[in-house]
């Protein structure tokens, strides 16, 4: 009990106090420019988000932005990982490269991208010009900005899944597949009906893990576009974020992030019964 | 039906094309990180130049302003903060990782919820509540603040990894210390922690990184004295003008300990991102 109580009290401190301090503050108006504003408001703020145009776009970005990115990144990730699944040695070396950009700390690639992405500087462009293809200012047009952002984060973390699912394709029992070649399936039909099959848990856990991630981007929007042009890359979490932080309204700000929370934990949750329903986890 | 034996001749033109394709991927996938990094040692001039020089004479004139600024302060914050934070986590992660590892109080699915429901937090629902906090205590702008911010993800992680590394670990070691008469800490001290080594790295590793990388709470509780390395470096884009210079071989400086550091727990890599749900 010594040993674990330090430890609980800590946790209990910085984690669960602050969460119900967030939720405290999302029923006041508190303004930061106003140290008296700190009363009960009720249910205001949130009545107000519902009629919030803005919130509502963030919302749409945020979707489209979570869309996609978690959807290429589970195709390049698994396309590749059926591909190199293989005893070839070469191999080691595509896992150590691909290491590189999911640890990178994500200012370096946000920094990184906004480089590639900016007329002038940009070797990407230099490359179009030279295929006589048109050379977009990326981050200054309201489509191919939220693009820019996808593919700043698709480069970053398909990564991961692919290690994980190349991970799960090289412990997959052998038995089944064999089974099914002499049984005559195609490679195909062994793909679709046995392995896919086998890989779902894998599947759904990278979905969830990308899918919460991709709710908390934060760097490549701040760094990138600023939510920019207009509100074209505003998505939820930095809507927060200027909320709070910018414009001071800390009140409403905490709002928006409690909807968010909420939102991630019942997709969360969502994912992981469905998880539960295939096969116990581990 | 047993397939038809491949002919020797198509299975190496398979062969070659699989690692073509490879090589063409570690190539996409480095072009960014190798970007930035060779043009930290280029000059201005050298930097923008279309077609971009291959082979270039390297300058370390970028690193020579960098490190005379402000930025060197900045990268120390970062040291100092991850690693305090990192220790910290570990003296109180640690034994509570072994209490729940040994008791066996049933109580897996609570921790791995817990280590899932912190991860899901994204930062500005701790950085609200936090900032408020902060600026009543004056907190704000100081170290103390953001290693104390940093224990909300290192804590469980540390918790999480270490039950599991425990987990794996024989109690019969621990049961021979105890029949000649060693107490729980002395056991714990002397038996449990020698042998736990490579997980005590591996976990210390991913703290430091988590914290070294973060980039909102220090936006965010830090405004000058604190500034840490990921934000000091925006300041490098200003308005008018975009110090490439300073913002690459500033970004080079940032990345390097994390790429040396990860390499270093490859294998655990996956595992730790996902933890609360995977077992490691």
């Amino acid at each position: 009990m010594a040993f674990l109580l330090p430890a609980a009290i800590v946790l209990f401190v910085v984690t669960i106090l602050p969460s119900i301090f967030l939720i405290a503050t999302s029923f006041t108006p508190f303004d930061l420019t106003k140290p008296n504003s700190l009363t009960f408001a009720g249910l205001r703020n949130y009545e107000q988000l519902l009629r919030d145009d803005r919130f509502w776009n963030s919302t749409w970005v945020q979707a489209r932005l979570s869309f996609w990115t978690v959807s290429l990144q589970m195709l390049f990730g698994l396309g590749l990982a059926v591909l190199l699944n293989s005893r070839m040695r070469a191999l080691e070396a595509v896992r150590t490269a691909f290491i590189v950009p999911m640890v990178l700390p994500p200012v370096v690639v946000a920094l990184t991208w906004k480089i590639l992405f900016t007329p002038d500087v940009s070797p990407i462009n230099w490359l179009l010009g030279l295929l006589r293809l048109p050379q977009p200012a990326w981050l200054v047009d309201p489509t191919l900005a939220l693009w820019a952002l996808i593919i700043a984060d698709v480069w970053q973390w398909f990564p991961f899944v692919f290690l994980m699912l190349l991970a799960a394709l090289q412990m997959m029992p052998e038995e089944p597949i064999e089974a099914a070649r002499i049984d005559g399936a195609s490679a195909l039909q062994v793909f679709r009906y046995i392995t896919l099959p086998l890989l779902r848990p894998v599947l759904l856990i990278a979905v969830l893990f990308r899918l919460i991630d991709s709710i908390k981007a934060f760097p490549n929007i701040f760094i990138m576009t600023g939510g920019g042009p207009g509100i074209a890359t505003e998505a939820t979490n930095y809507y927060a974020y200027l909320q709070g932080f910018s414009y001071t309204f800390i009140g409403f700000s905490s709002a928006i992030t409690v909807v968010m929370l909420v939102t991630t934990f019942a997709m969360s949750c969502t994912i992981l019964r469905t998880l539960g329903r295939t096969v116990d986890v581990e | 039906m047993v397939r038809p034996h491949r002919p020797p001749l198509a299975r190496t033109i398979r062969r070659g094309l699989v690692l073509a394709l490879v090589a063409i991927l570690i190539l996409i996938v480095l072009f960014p990180f190798y970007w930035l990094v060779q043009m930290s040692f280029k000059t201005e001039r050298e930097a923008f130049q279309m077609p971009p020089q291959i082979v270039f004479v390297p300058t370390l004139q970028n690193y020579v302003s960098v490190l005379q600024g402000k930025f060197v302060r900045a990268l120390g914050n970062s040291a100092i903060t991850a690693t305090t934070t990192t220790v910290l986590s570990l003296l109180l992660g640690v034994p509570a990782a072994y209490a729940l590892s040994r008791a066996r109080f049933g109580s897996d699915w609570a921790i791995s919820l817990w280590m899932l429901a912190t991860r899901m937090a994204p930062p500005i629902a701790f950085g609200i509540p936090f900032f408020l906090i902060y600026k009543n205590l004056e907190l704000i702008d100081t170290l103390h603040g953001l290693i104390i911010i940093y224990l909300t993800f290192n804590l469980s992680l540390v918790i999480w990894t270490m039950r599991t590394f425990f987990d794996g670990l024989p109690v019969s070691l621990e049961e021979a210390a105890y029949i000649d008469g060693a107490g729980v800490f002395e056991t714990f001290l002397r038996v449990t922690l020698p042998l736990s080594t490579p997980g005590l790295a591996t976990t210390a590793i991913f703290c430091f990184l988590l914290s070294w990388n973060d980039f909102f709470y220090s936006l965010i509780l830090a405004r000058s004295d604190a500034l840490t390395a990921p934000v000091a470096i925006v300041n490098f884009m200003n308005y008018e003008s975009w110090e490439y210079g300073k913002i690459s071989a500033g970004g080079t400086l940032i990345m390097l300990p994390v790429v040396v550091f990860s390499l270093a727990v490859k294998k655990y890599l996956v595992s730790g991102l996902t933890a609360g749900a995977i077992k490691g």
